[in-house]
């Protein structure tokens, strides 16, 4: 019959994606149907009302982790301010248990990775890291175990047994106090006990809505000035806290990173220690360990809602173009029925006249 | 004459006003702050930090932290914290009979170290709850 002129014998099913190009080669018999089209016409709209969604839910995330942020800077400011005074007024060397530098023989990896997929290469990137610092310290001949924060982290490393976990550990939503106090219990007992001697925390930096990059932080031994130390030894200055924003420039979402120096007001110089030094550094040092773990949560949160925003949003682009393309093709398929009704009936009323 | 107070964690301010006196449990004991204190810097253990607000008595369960108090200004920076009207009773005595038997069956130096540390947190949160007078 005609209908069947303007199919291929090609029998293979193309993917999703398939280009304009390629189109017409690789039509499969059973997609001759005209309601089979139409059923995948509607199914990619859904799909791409969803992906939208999934977007706009995402920007609207990126928003609270980022007032998250700034909530929490209230607290880190104060921080600094006494760690830099208290650290004037006691000149000697004081030793405190989470300050201890020792021969390295274990470390303690922290992998913070995402809750959900869907998000582009968010967490495969981060656990690639991961592998690649175990490696880097297997040839060393340092022993590891992995702390992994993170359903995606969870699944990854339970389906491989031959890596040690110390234990595994979930988040809701927004990162709170409280999970950032459990990873500090943890990874407190595990330097305190001296079962590790480095803990480090890696996790992704969210450097703008497109780049994220995952990065190594050193946790413990905590350096009693407050410095934050990368793995190579790099320190940043606590003082100087970096603050990201999310705003619009010329209409497009972008983000903008601040980084402001914390005034630092001197104590009053009759200022009364309750405690000795020690017991006082004991008990800052743990709110800076909390806090630290806290702002790696909220930066890799971010990062994570900027990967989704980022692979949803090309999902919907991909879905827009494939409506497109599969609509071209049901009107041309629709129109070369209705020419072959045509030409039968033109070609009957011939055959009787 | 009152105080200013400010009791900060790492995610949010708890509270931020003006007060008439405090308690505050510290390593070394208890002690009260009225207006026009010797400025003072402490750490702050795990228990109850006790408010008062024009003759009302207001509990916070405070998880540890530092605090400075100066000029009549107190700032307290803790590791969690929760003012006892935000606590809920008998989540908190679920919480502190789960801690009570984790500690039980803590076997190791570490396990005991962490059972110990959230005893102690339910502990002061069930007090908070209770302080309201």
């Amino acid at each position: 019959m005609s209908s069947t002129m303007w199919a291929t014998t090609s029998a293979k099913p193309t993917p999703l994606s398939a280009k304009a190009s390629s189109r017409r080669s690789s039509l499969c018999i059973v997609r001759c149907s005209l309601r089979d089209l139409r059923d995948r016409i509607s199914s990619v709209k859904n799909t791409q009302k969803i992906t939208e969604a999934m977007k706009l839910v995402a920007a609207a995330k990126v928003r609270r982790a980022q007032e998250a942020v700034v909530s929490g800077r209230p607290f880190s400011e104060a921080l600094v301010d006494v760690l830099f005074n208290i650290n004037e007024q006691l000149d000697i060397d004081i030793d405190v248990p989470l300050t201890r530098v020792r021969p390295v023989k274990k470390v303690a990896l922290v992998v913070v990775t995402g809750e959900r997929g869907l998000c582009g290469a968010f967490n495969n990137n981060i656990i690639r890291k991961a592998e690649q610092r175990m490696e880097q310290l297997k040839q060393l001949g340092i022993e590891y175990t992995v702390v992994s924060v993170g359903k995606k982290g969870n699944s990854y490393f339970q389906r491989r047994p031959y890596i040690p976990v110390d234990r595994f550990l979930e988040s809701a939503s927004l990162p709170t106090t409280k999970d950032a106090q459990a990873i500090a219990d943890d990874v407190f007992s595990l330097f305190v006990s001296e079962e590790v001697d480095k803990v480090e925390l890696l996790y992704t930096k969210f450097v703008s809505l497109v780049k994220s990059d995952p990065v190594i932080h050193t946790l413990l031994p905590l350096s009693p000035k407050g410095e934050i130390c990368d793995v190579n030894g790099v320190c940043v200055d606590a003082a100087e806290d970096e603050l990201f924003r999310l705003t619009t420039k010329e209409g497009k979402l972008t983000v903008e990173r601040d980084t402001v120096r914390t005034q630092t007001t001197s104590f009053s110089p009759i200022l009364q220690f309750e405690q000795d030094p020690v017991q006082i550094l004991d008990a800052l040092l743990p709110l800076y360990l909390n806090s630290q773990i806290l702002r790696a949560l909220q930066e890799s949160l971010a990062s994570e809602l900027a990967a989704r925003m980022s692979a949803m949003s090309s999902a919907s682009d991909n879905a827009v173009e494939l409506k497109k393309t599969l609509s071209i093709l049901y009107n041309r398929q629709r129109q070369a029925k209705i020419t072959g009704e045509i030409l039968e009936i033109v070609a009957g009323a011939n055959a009787l006249a | 004459m009152t105080l200013k107070l400010c009791v900060l964690t790492p995610n949010r301010i708890i509270l931020d006003s003006e007060v008439k006196e405090i308690i505050l449990s510290t390593n070394s004991g208890q002690i009260g702050v009225l207006p026009n204190h010797a400025p003072i810097a402490t750490a702050v253990d795990i228990g109850l930090l006790r408010i008062r607000l024009n003759d009302q008595w207001l509990g916070v369960a405070l998880m540890g932290g530092f605090a400075r108090i100066g000029n009549d200004e107190i700032i307290i920076l803790g590791n969690d914290g929760e003012i006892s009207t935000d606590i809920n009773p008998q989540e908190a005595q679920e919480a502190l009979e789960i801690a009570e038997a984790t500690l039980r069956k803590a076997k190791g130096k570490r396990q005991v170290i962490e059972a110990n540390l959230a005893l102690r947190r339910a502990r002061t949160r069930v007090e908070a709850v209770n302080v309201i007078s």
